[in-house]
């Protein structure tokens, strides 16, 4: 696909920033990191666990309960370790782990649709400049690149199939894509067949190499890049092939998670964090409860709560959440109406996310909403907010730090927004 | 089985008002003694109206129940009324009294949301459920706990006592349906329903919804849906019927189409057919009248999100818990002036009468 390397007059108004970018490039730094940054950077590989809850889940029935009002819903709301933050009865193990988690009770965003919502929210919602912006994830995986586990940078574990998920990237190019392992496992035929031998595999790699190398001399890099970078991928996994055998997993951890997909799911992404992936994704879908809401979170809410107090609870015991950014979001919250299906649709006006780990305030609750959980009380947050927010989390200074796309120097985070100060530590 | 036609003209009611309550009602419920109709809010209020004439005037609400009022049962004797809700709070009330007070309460009955309540035949027991996944038997004339009954690996939803009170029904998220014996609080043995319950994705979807046992005691009825998916569930509203002697599965009728969903509340008629009302997508409710062997209802009217339905004792009126229509939607919302407040829904109670035996 031919890019469009042209960019508009209104695109230059960020003149500042674009010089720092610029002279970041000109000394040599491929232009998106400042050298003490670099260095930083280098010294502790900060990593990020992205909770994606497809759907999504209901900020009333988790984060922001609002028990006893008209739109409250059946149940309670609990005390947890931080005295003075409540959460939902369904929340428990969570709630004994409060003292390390950060919650944002305002966000306000734009769609209240799956289609834009989910590439919006993951994206950030930059300014339209007429090209894809790159996922979290992506994003992620460009700024801070693979650290020295030779492990792909940015990993999905997901439900269902996996494979190569290059759109992702945006305009970052292929290679910044998510490497997505379909419920947990590895790709197929992921090691070498015994029939081949390895001196006939490395052969086998080199003249792919070569080939890979001679067709890039006359041809745009990023979708060479890309296929090399999956061949190398592999040779690293075919070595870490231990990190998806379950059968070695503690049964103490798989109990503690959980046997169903999203406990399953949460601790192979331990072992990937552990295993020194910088950006791991898991997702669970299933949330979209428009209707039978109520019985539908009082069963799926556990399960979240399950796998991530057990993996929030595992990366403090570790040592590994001083520098592992821990996010759970969806798309959007759930309508504080209940409908006539016993559910609640779409709400983007006001609802929650949580976080812990690198960079984060331990044990506070941000923002809120009204008495009857309808509206932001007080200044609203966008998923912009976000983006800054947690770019800062991880050492990335979003005014600092540019994309460089052809020539063409973007924003990493909405530039109309800024960092909740208040969640940073 | 009749001529349809002619069993909706002997049997289909005929629509005589709408009751409004301000807030959404789990279920309305006609008294034993037929002059009252009594709620259960979303909004922990047990309302009233006076059901003696054709005005249903709304009295004083019992308050004091937390979160939704999710189940209520009543006893003759007393006027007595036992009331549940989903912060697992149990109560009993006289009440046709100008002021109910509480005769007793629990406050800690259940550990979160009790799904159903029932009482005895006899009116000496009290039979809970819920999202513990714990069966409790009580005594309905202090609240003490006698015993409870354990065994259910998933969510019990709907609980009935068998017309003869020697036995109890349970039914669970799971379509797990368990016969236990009461004087000896054992485990008798299991229905299969599972034909009620999906597992999809990360959730469990469908259960049990609702349960009754026919008034000679041959039959038990499991209502709720074949669920299709989760989520925004879907799935044909379904009834599954159990010889109570065999413990088979006769009849699994179906109700509708995948929007329709569950079948929420339902009795046996003696008359030989069931009564049932459905609530599935926004605006998709039914009333549904139908023989055992039969493959259509007799009588169908559409009225949306229809929760519950109850028959006045006197067999000549029916109470039918719908949801307003226009219910959902996705983002803000103002309310229909324009004003911030953002609106919620409410709960039309369709007031039926229905044909007279002299009449049919």
């Amino acid at each position: 696909m031919k890019s469009n390397p042209l960019c508009k007059p209104w695109e230059h108004r960020l003149s500042r920033r674009r010089l720092l970018g610029a002279g970041a490039a000109a000394i040599g730094l491929g232009s998106l990191v400042r050298p003490a940054m670099a260095e930083e950077l280098k010294k502790r590989q900060k990593q990020v666990l992205f909770i994606w809850i497809d759907g999504g889940i209901s900020q009333l029935e988790s984060w922001d309960p609002k028990p006893g009002t008209q739109f409250g819903g059946p149940f309670r709301a609990i005390s947890t370790s931080v005295p003075g933050i409540q959460v939902s009865e369904l929340l428990p193990k969570t709630a004994r782990q409060m003292h390390h988690l950060a919650l944002v009770r305002s966000l306000c965003t734009k769609d209240n649709s799956h289609s834009a919502g989910v590439a919006r929210i993951q994206r950030g919602d930059p300014k339209n400049r007429g090209v894809t912006y790159p996922f979290f994830g992506s994003a992620v995986a460009k700024l801070l690149g693979a650290g020295e586990s030779g492990l792909p940078p940015y990993v999905w574990v997901k439900p269902g199939s996996g494979g190569f998920i290059y759109a992702d990237a945006g305009f970052l190019g292929p290679k910044y894509g998510a490497l997505a392992f379909g419920d947990g496992k590895p790709p197929e035929n992921l090691l070498r067949s015994p029939a081949v031998s390895a001196e006939d595999d490395a052969f086998r790699n080199e003249f792919r190499r070569r080939a890979d190398r001679r067709y890039a001399q006359r041809r745009r890099g990023g979708a060479v890049e890309a296929n090399s970078f999956v061949y190398d991928v592999a040779q690293e996994l075919m070595k870490r092939e231990a990190l998806f055998d379950e059968s070695q997993y503690s049964p103490r951890d798989v109990e503690r998670y959980g046997s169903h997909e999203l406990g399953r799911h949460m601790l192979k992404a331990r072992k990937l964090l552990e295993a020194g992936v910088t950006f791991v994704k898991v997702n669970t879908y299933g949330w979209d409860t428009h209707g039978d809401n109520f019985v539908g979170h009082a069963n799926l809410v556990p399960k979240f709560d399950q796998a991530f107090a057990a993996v929030i609870e595992d990366l403090a015991a570790g040592g590994l959440l001083d520098h592992v950014l821990v996010i759970a979001i969806s798309e959007f919250g759930r309508t504080p109406r209940v409908n006539g299906h016993v559910g609640r649709d779409h709400w983007p006006e006001a609802w929650s996310a949580a976080m812990a780990g690198c960079g984060v305030k331990k044990g506070i609750a941000v923002g809120g909403t009204n008495d009857k959980g309808t509206w932001v009380a007080g200044e609203e947050f966008d998923i912009g907010h976000m983006f800054h927010t947690w770019f800062r989390a991880l050492g990335v200074d979003p005014r600092q730090t540019e994309y460089e796309n052809n020539g063409q120097p973007l924003p990493i985070a909405h530039e109309d927004c800024r960092a909740v100060e208040e969640v940073l530590a | 089985m009749t001529d349809p036609s002619e069993l909706a003209k002997l049997y289909g009611p005929k629509e005589l008002k709408a009751v409004k309550a301000e807030q959404q009602q789990c279920a309305v419920r006609f008294t034993p003694c037929g002059k009252f109709l009594v709620g259960g809010g979303y909004d922990g209020l047990v309302r009233r109206w006076d059901a003696s004439g054709d005005e249903f005037a709304e009295l004083p609400p019992l308050s004091g129940h937390g979160g939704w009022v999710s189940g209520l049962a009543f006893h003759a004797e007393g006027s007595r009324l036992y009331s549940a809700d989903s912060w697992g709070r149990l109560r009993a009330w006289s009440y046709a009294d100008a002021a109910p007070q509480p005769l007793w309460e629990t406050a800690d009955a259940h550990n979160g949301w009790i799904h159903a309540l029932a009482v005895s035949p006899d009116g000496k027991l009290l039979a809970t459920c819920g999202m513990d996944r714990l069966v409790r038997i009580w005594d309905a004339a202090t609240g003490g706990k006698l015993f409870e009954l354990a065994g259910h690996a998933f969510d019990v939803l709907a609980v009935s006592f068998h017309p003869d009170g020697k036995s109890l029904a349970s039914g669970d998220l799971a379509g797990i349906v368990k016969h236990w014996d009461v004087a000896a609080g054992n485990q008798v043995r299991e229905f299969d329903a599972r034909q009620l319950y999906l597992s999809n994705r990360l959730q469990d979807v469908g259960g049990v919804r609702s349960m009754a046992f026919d008034e000679t005691g041959k039959m038990l009825g499991c209502g709720g849906a074949r669920p299709k998916v989760g989520g925004n569930v879907q799935g044909v509203p379904l009834a599954v019927l159990f010889d109570w002697t065999t413990g088979m599965a006769t009849h699994a009728l179906e109700f509708g189409k995948d929007s329709d969903v569950y079948l929420c509340d339902f009795y046996f008629d003696a008359r030989g057919f069931i009564v049932a009302v459905t609530s599935g997508n926004p605006g998709a409710g039914k009333l549904l009248m139908q023989e055992f062997d039969a493959k259509e209802p007799f009588f169908s009217i559409a009225k949306p999100n229809c929760h519950a339905v109850s028959r006045h004792p006197s067999g000549l009126r029916l109470a039918v818990t719908t949801v307003n229509a226009n219910s959902n939607g996705n983002g803000r919302l103002k309310a229909a002036d324009g004003a911030e407040e953002y609106p919620g829904n409410w709960s039309p109670i369709v007031i039926f009468d229905m044909p007279a035996p002299a009449d049919a």
